[in-house]
């Protein structure tokens, strides 16, 4: 438009922008942040395959903690989020601000209910006697899970301040569609986290009848 | 972005009219003095301000260095405190790597990098000025912690109810730079409120947030300057024709961003042990400490190279311009570097073979060690290979650049003796170990920096330090160095261990404990003689030319001090150390037609930066004063993150902002005057 708004399009050495190529790199360093969290808790599940003990003394089974069915639908969810954020980064590339402005919103709607299906979960397992003070298991699983819940809320807010900001009508062009799309870039990369973690964390302990850390229940195969 | 008013090319920012932001605030871009130092987004003047708080605190960690090597010169001494004393190691280790070398590499890498590539500024120039004020929050969290303990010592704290309740009372941080659990962390059951019995006072609560947030200001910095090198090159600038600071700058930012995550991670453990009652390095419930030893030397042996490979990027640069010659195997030293970076990840178990790790892994990590010596080594012979059959001149900066090599050496010898794992489970927490990393830390990366410091204070203030000063003050700095860590390797195989505040009389030790604190005394007066010298170059130097050294990179075809848009028209390169093919070779540095009446685009300075940064001060003074039980502190914490989120989304609103700023027409390289009379 100017000269001043020029060398937001002045070409880069490798063609792909600044803005793009911080947040892959912010990705990479986000990916050893993550692959710490999940190895701390995997490290204890094999330690300690046996699950945690509440607060009555009981021993208790991973397996009949968690909800896989809610979780499975909170997953689903999220991954469905994942589709209408790339709707609304080709929306914003093609510059139809109304079809991004109506993506974002299933986005953020989406991202809402998978932080609520994490509330409801934390607050059924503190229920069931798992708290972060009486278990290793405990400590790792509402630290890890619950980081990858801020990751998403940290996502929401900004795909909330984008909504907003677009009303101002300075989100378009080039640059806006930039920034739509790194903020997808990260939308996408927490949702893939999760894949990991629901993986990781929650599909693992139903591999067979005793889980795949073994419960010390007698394997029936 | 888009505004409405536009400004044309100015000759001065001082010409510009007031610009609103879209909030209605006006930028500071017209400011000058102190505002314009704490809103600038010039790398150059974040580089300035990165290397005086590096220096700074270089001379409190030496202080601190010297209060150790007092209470260590006698025998049984009391100088300081058991505690005290715990207090001084942990804040001289963590100071020195924290606040000393990595924020003095910053300053190198902030100034430099744009230059040596031939671009304007970084790739994001507030994100840029986000890390200094970030880095000075957590280096002022840091040792805001000596604060309460002098206000401890001084009795100011003891009608609080919350001071009477304190078990531990060490306000310092006290359990080593690595802060090992579980005596940094917790044991037994947490209480109802939350608190499981600690080993350690609030230091270490200071220790994790301020590291915390120093890492923050790391990895900020390291996403911008990646994304710097890789993204604005000038044309003709491909990757192999990179001056090698600026390859190492990239190799050790790639260490930072991935390593970075496992002590960020560590820490959140940590910090929920200590003030939420987790369990991650709890004992009692199950907890693995040694954990806490794997993901800290995961993120801590990468650090070493993230300490050392600047120094060596310098180092690289300057004996080639001191000894007239091309640096020797330009290709392998690059690739050393990387190799040293990604063989960094692979040997951080090396710190803890006592552990009991198993022979398999021990094995491993032993060979992994060895075979990490082997691109150090080539390293080493490239440097000579460079000296060999040149015209050497002996200047302040060759001569702090020969001392590396020979100091670095010694250390990486030292270092060979610990991978062989039997030998170091002799060596273990004993003086050997100091005297190893104290040579590759201070012999190797502080004469690195030091030499960069002399080599390119010319470039930075236009002026030349006093030679006479600088060497005496090498003289000093490397004398006293080895009289301090050469008794050391003697100390440590006679059985001295670490981390102890005296030893008795009779273990044959006397001798050289005194002859090292005698050393540490001149290094002291050696290093600050350095520094004095430096802070008088800046003011009152004797003006010199913009190529006093006769150098070979992009940032000496610049004026000194240099403009603070860099570059009047941008450079086109071609060929490897592009300036002295320019002078002397056959092929020319190129301009492109930019630039000129239509100026060149600067970005705007802003505020959000530092308001950010101030977040940061507020939550890092807030959670160790909230784990005291100072009252309300919790609401401290809340309004840092509060005045942290908005500094980030004002700056995200105000947008880049900039203006176009004329530069001279013609070619932007001045006569080279220097290079010719030299």
């Amino acid at each position: 438009m100017s000269q001043v708004s020029e060398p937001a399009h002045a070409p880069t050495s490798t063609g792909i922008e600044h803005k793009k190529l911080i947040m892959w790199l912010f990705l990479a360093s986000d990916c050893m942040f993550f692959g710490t969290l999940i190895s701390t808790h995997l490290l204890y599940r094999k330690l300690y395959p046996t699950g945690f003990t509440d607060a009555e003394g009981h021993q208790r089974f991973i397996q009949n903690l968690f909800n896989i069915e809610l979780t499975s639908f909170s997953t689903f969810i999220l991954l469905m989020s994942s589709f209408l954020m790339a709707l609304a980064v080709s929306a914003m590339h093609k510059g139809q601000i109304k079809s991004f402005r109506r993506n974002v919103l299933g986005v953020i709607f989406f991202g809402l209910i998978f932080l609520g299906c994490q509330v409801f979960e934390f607050t059924h397992f503190f229920h069931q006697g798992l708290t972060i003070q009486n278990s290793v298991f405990g400590s790792t699983f509402y630290v890890l899970t619950g980081t990858h819940g801020t990751h998403v809320a940290i996502g929401i807010l900004w795909l909330i301040l984008l909504y907003f900001y677009s009303f101002t009508g300075k989100l378009g062009g080039h640059v806006g569609a930039l920034d739509v799309e790194v903020a997808g870039l990260y939308w996408h990369f927490v949702d893939i986290v999760w894949i990991i973690i629901f993986t990781a964390v929650y599909l693992v302990e139903y591999l067979g009848p005793s889980g795949f850390w073994g419960t010390g229940l007698p394997l029936t195969k | 972005m888009s505004h409405d008013t536009h400004h044309a090319p100015v000759a001065s920012k001082l010409d510009l009219a007031p610009e609103r932001s879209d909030l209605g605030l006006i930028r500071p871009d017209r400011k000058t003095g102190w505002a314009d130092w704490l809103t600038t987004v010039d790398h150059k003047k974040i580089g300035v301000m990165y290397g005086a708080f590096a220096m700074l605190f270089f001379l409190v960690g030496g202080v601190e260095a010297l209060a150790i090597r007092t209470q260590l010169a006698r025998p049984d001494n009391d100088f300081v405190t058991a505690r005290m004393y715990n207090q001084l190691f942990t804040m001289h280790g963590t100071t020195m790597i924290f606040l000393g070398v990595m924020p003095l590499s910053a300053a190198f890498f902030n100034f430099l990098v744009p230059l040596q590539i031939g671009a304007r500024d970084v790739a994001f120039p507030r994100l840029n000025a986000f890390s200094l004020w970030t880095f000075v929050a957590g280096a002022f969290v840091l040792n805001s912690s000596w604060l309460f303990e002098f206000g401890h010592l001084a009795g100011w704290f003891n009608n609080f109810e919350w001071h009477k309740a304190l078990v531990y009372s060490d306000f310092a941080p006290a359990n080593g730079w690595f802060s090992y659990a579980p005596l940094s962390g917790t044991v037994g059951q947490a209480d109802a409120a939350l608190h499981a019995p600690r080993f350690t006072g609030v230091g270490t609560d200071f220790w994790i947030i301020g590291i915390q947030i120093l890492g923050i200001a790391s990895l900020a910095a390291s996403f911008n300057f990646i994304c710097t090198i890789i993204n604005m090159r000038a044309k003709g600038m491909t990757m192999m024709r990179l001056p090698v600071f600026t390859w190492m700058t990239l190799v050790t930012s790639v260490l930072i961003i991935l390593a970075f995550p496992a002590i960020t991670v560590a820490l959140i453990e940590l910090m929920f042990d200590r003030q939420f009652g987790a369990n991650f390095f709890n004992p009692s419930a199950g907890g693995q400490p040694i954990l806490w030893q794997h993901l800290f030397w995961i993120f801590g042996h990468p650090e070493v190279y993230i300490l050392v490979l600047p120094a060596m990027g310098i180092v690289s640069e300057i004996l080639p311009t001191f000894s007239g010659k091309a640096l020797f195997g330009y290709p392998i030293i690059v690739f050393s570097g990387a190799v040293i970076g990604f063989l960094g990840f692979a040997v951080w178990s090396h710190h803890m073979f006592t552990t009991g790790l198993g022979p398999v892994p021990t094995a491993a990590f032993a060979l992994l060690t060895m075979a990490i010596a082997v691109p150090t080594g080539v390293k080493i012979f490239n440097w000579l290979g460079t000296i060999w059959g040149g015209k050497i001149r002996f200047t302040p900066p060759m001569v702090l650049a020969l001392g590396f090599i020979w100091m670095f050496m010694c250390g990486g010898f030292s270092g060979v003796m610990h991978s062989a794992a039997p030998a170091d489970a002799q060596q273990q927490d004993s003086y050997f170990v100091i005297a190893h990393f104290h040579y590759v830390l201070l012999g190797g990366v502080l004469l690195g920096l030091m030499a960069g410091l002399y080599f390119w204070f010319p470039k930075i203030f236009g002026r030349m330090p006093n030679a006479g000063v600088a060497y005496l003050a090498s003289g000093l700095v490397i004398l006293g160095f080895n009289l301090a860590f050469g008794p050391m390797h003697y100390l440590g195989l006679a059985g001295q261990p670490r981390r102890t505040h005296t030893y008795h009389a009779g273990n044959g030790w006397e001798t050289w404990n005194f002859v090292a604190t005698i050393g540490a005394f001149i290094l002291g007066i050696g290093v600050f003689l350095a520094f004095a010298n430096l802070v008088w170059t800046a003011f009152k130097g004797k003006k010199c030319g913009s190529d006093p050294w006769g150098g070979r990179t992009l940032e000496w075809s610049l004026s000194s001090p240099v403009a603070e848009y860099n570059f009047a028209q941008s450079p086109v390169i071609s060929a490897r150390d592009a300036f002295f093919e320019d002078k002397h070779g056959g092929r020319r540095i190129a301009y492109e037609n930019d630039g000129g009446e239509a100026g060149v685009h600067m970005p705007s300075q802003s505020w959000m930066p530092l308001v950010a940064g101030f977040g940061f001060l507020m939550i890092g003074l807030g959670m160790p004063m909230l784990s005291m039980g100072v009252p309300h502190m919790g609401w401290l914490v809340i309004a840092g993150l509060t005045v942290m989120f908005i500094g980030i989304w004002l700056w995200a609103l105000e947008g880049p902002g900039g203006y176009m700023l004329k530069t001279p027409a013609g070619n932007s390289s001045p006569v080279p005057q220097a290079a010719v009379t030299h």
